[in-house]
């Protein structure tokens, strides 16, 4: 008996009970679908923050701000001349920052220098902060991937870098890159060329002497005024949608010794006038470390604690992350199987059903020569075909589905966080393993059916009527 | 040497603690071409024993050997093919799929059988033409009447040219008429095809006259073995 013989008697059989076979296969469509929608949300979810935690280098990535240590010796303390109970603010400067950098495990160690602005480009304005970028970074993600411009050239390069998010909540795309879900109207696209190149407005806020005198801070009046600083665009960075590093997609991005041209109040300034300290040893708020491999994490971190510093890291909750991950993915896992088995009880029903129907048409069938294997077959078939239109009708379901709830999710969150998001990671790899799983599962299910049927005696199925 | 060779055949069961018999030291032999019938009255063993010379059951003492072989003793595999090649059974109820055409039915045997698929259809026409169902060949059995249903039920028996033919009471569910024209049928194919055919009936004028050989069985053990010469 050939497999197009059995396909073809198979397929007879379903044919004959159409909506038995319908309904069958739509519930393991509903099955797998489901399964296939959960696997493929908990990707993309997983997905898209590991990329934006990756382009924002948060897994290598630590920021360390001052705290008690001995002043005399910071940068080579490690732990070992702590002095806990000097309350001295750490002058994180220079020397200190230099010497953290010099440690074996540590690739990369700059001061975080920012500045909060308004950026106006073409007509549009938004709020961000200047941050300083050393030219060393050119090097480290975000900044090593820049497929659209170019890095820095020089410390002291007039030019910025912006984010392409950041130029979204301006409601400005890039020409071919116009994914537009949530922005709402009045979107402006422009071509790459165009942009890159283009002179944007730092606003930023001064001293103003002038205003000393007529200022009323009782009235919210202060002696401050705008300062207008004119950059050109060399570059364009995508954090993705979860950036969270010392890279955020809200910053816009200057070389370390190019920002001081931009002139700017230091809020940092008024606490020390405040405190009488302006001849402080600590001229920078904090600090970015960025260690060479993960697994230097934390202990970097440890020493950065044992200097007196306050550090931060989201690499260091790694293991925590993953095992969200796992967890959000067993959790739609069991779901998905939980369909799956209700599925795959209804295959087993449906089959168990078309014993009891065929039972004498399988005596007949063995009558005439019908081996044991080759009626399994028929049944293996039967399931296998049901399995692969539910899969198939399942696998396209899911991919309807997760493209609308990604679509009414991107209106929805996409005003919030400036981008879209692919919320469903649907893969051909996963259409296929789908589809592949749910004929295996379906043949599995045919198992014990198949075998009753095969076991049916022939004299005892012909001697019913 | 005989065709089908049936020696010291018993068949039991069991009611409770009592064991029956429901064949009894059956022997007798069918030479190739022989008309043979099998005659007794209900719940005699006839259709036990076509059963077991059909390999449908083969939880019998004794042996009834086909071709040399002893098929009690056969494999499931050895059944299959011998269901397959050797035998060809006809039922007093037709047993033809209902949700097949007449043609389709006919080509099932031929599926199992791996015959060329190219060929099914031509052969499966050729047999119904030769029982004069040709107009009927895609007309499903409820279509049909009982002399039609039992024909389509003969081709199929044929489809994969067995050297036995076994009938089970072919004739039992239909008129006198269209019996004749089903006894008939198989007498031709008997002796224009030199097809062994193994009838069991209950019309023993019949069986008598047709037969080359009567078999009558009576609770479960033989009777009588008549032979006629020019059936």
């Amino acid at each position: 008996m050939k497999a197009s013989d059995i396909a073809i008697l198979a397929f007879y059989n379903l044919r004959r009970n159409t909506m038995r076979t319908i309904l069958t296969s739509l519930g393991v469509a509903v099955g797998i679908g489901s399964l296939a929608a959960m696997i493929s949300f908990a990707q993309g979810i997983t997905e898209n923050i590991s990329l934006s935690m990756e382009n924002n280098d948060i897994f290598t990535g630590l920021t360390a701000t001052s705290r008690a240590i001995d002043p005399d010796d910071p940068g080579s303390s490690r732990g070992t001349n702590i002095l806990s109970q000097n309350k001295e603010e750490v002058p994180l400067n220079d020397s200190v920052i230099s010497g953290i950098g010099e440690w074996n495990e540590v690739a990369i160690a700059f001061p975080i220098v920012s500045k909060p602005a308004t950026i106006q480009l073409a007509g549009r304005s938004v709020k961000a902060s200047l941050k300083a970028v050393p030219m060393e970074m050119g090097g480290y993600p975000p900044f090593i991937n820049i497929t659209r411009g170019r890095f820095f050239k020089s410390a002291d390069e007039p030019r910025v870098i912006v984010s392409r998010q950041m130029l979204q909540q301006m409601k400005i795309l890039i020409e071919g890159e116009s994914d537009n879900v949530g922005l709402g109207g009045d979107v402006l696209v422009l071509p790459l060329d165009s942009v890159i190149g283009k002179e944007l407005t730092v606003v930023t806020r001064v001293f103003d002497v002038s205003k000393f005198s007529t200022a009323n801070p009782r009235k919210n009046e202060l002696p401050l005024s705008n300062e207008y600083t004119s950059l050109r665009i060399a570059g364009i960075i995508d954090n993705g949608a979860f950036s969270s590093g010392v890279f955020n997609s809200s910053d816009v991005f200057i070389p370390s010794k190019a920002i001081d041209y931009v002139p700017c109040i230091d809020l940092r300034s008024i606490y020390d006038i405040m405190d009488g300290k302006i001849d402080s040893k600590n001229k920078y708020g904090s600090v970015h470390v960025r260690v060479k491999e993960h697994r230097n994490l934390k202990t970097v971190k440890f020493w950065l604690e044992e200097m007196g510093l306050q550090v931060f890291s989201v690499g260091d909750k790694l293991d925590d992350i993953e095992n969200l991950f796992l967890m959000l993915d067993s959790i739609f896992a069991a779901v998905g199987v939980i369909a799956l088995v209700v599925s795959v009880l209804g295959i087993v029903n449906t089959l168990i059903m078309a014993i009891y129907e065929r039972r004498k048409e399988i005596g007949i069938m063995k009558s005439l020569g019908g081996t044991q294997f080759q009626i399994k077959l028929i049944f293996y078939v039967e399931a296998a075909f049901i399995g692969f239109v539910g899969g198939v009708c399942g696998v396209a379901g899911a991919k309807l589905a997760s493209q609308a709830a990604s679509s009414f999710a991107n209106t929805q969150i996409g005003k919030i966080i400036g981008c879209n998001l692919e919320f469903f990671d649907f893969s051909w790899t996963l259409a296929l393993a789908a589809i592949l799983f749910s004929v295996v599962v379906s043949v599995l299910a045919s198992v014990y059916p198949a075998n009753r049927a095969a076991s049916i005696d022939p004299l005892d199925a012909l001697r019913r009527e | 040497m005989a065709l089908v060779k049936v020696s010291n055949l018993c068949k039991t069961y069991y009611k409770g603690d009592n064991k029956i018999y429901a064949l009894r030291n059956i022997n007798f032999d069918v030479e190739e071409g022989e008309f043979v019938s099998i005659v007794g009255k209900s719940g005699s063993g006839k259709s036990t024993l076509l059963n077991l010379l059909g390999g449908m059951d083969t939880t019998a003492e004794g042996s009834v050997s086909v071709g040399g072989v002893n098929i009690l003793t056969m494999s499931e595999k050895q059944l299959s093919q011998y269901r397959k090649f050797t035998v060809g059974m006809i039922f007093q109820s037709f047993n033809l799929i209902p949700s097949r055409t007449a043609i389709d039915n006919v080509k099932l045997p031929l599926i199992f059988s791996n015959y060329p698929r190219r060929l099914r259809e031509t052969r499966a026409c050729e047999l119904l033409y030769n029982m004069g169902l040709y107009n009927r060949a895609l007309h499903y059995p409820s279509e049909l009447s009982g002399g039609e249903a039992q024909r389509v039920a003969i081709a199929r028996a044929l489809a994969n040219k067995p050297k036995i033919i076994l009938a089970d009471e072919p004739t039992g569910n239909l008129d006198t008429a269209t019996s004749a024209e089903i006894i008939a049928l198989l007498q031709m194919f008997n002796q224009k095809h030199h097809i062994t055919i193994v009838m069991v009936t209950h019309d023993k004028e019949t069986a008598g006259r047709v037969s080359h050989k009567t078999v009558l069985l009576s609770d479960g053990e033989i009777i009588k073995i008549s032979t006629n010469p020019n059936p």
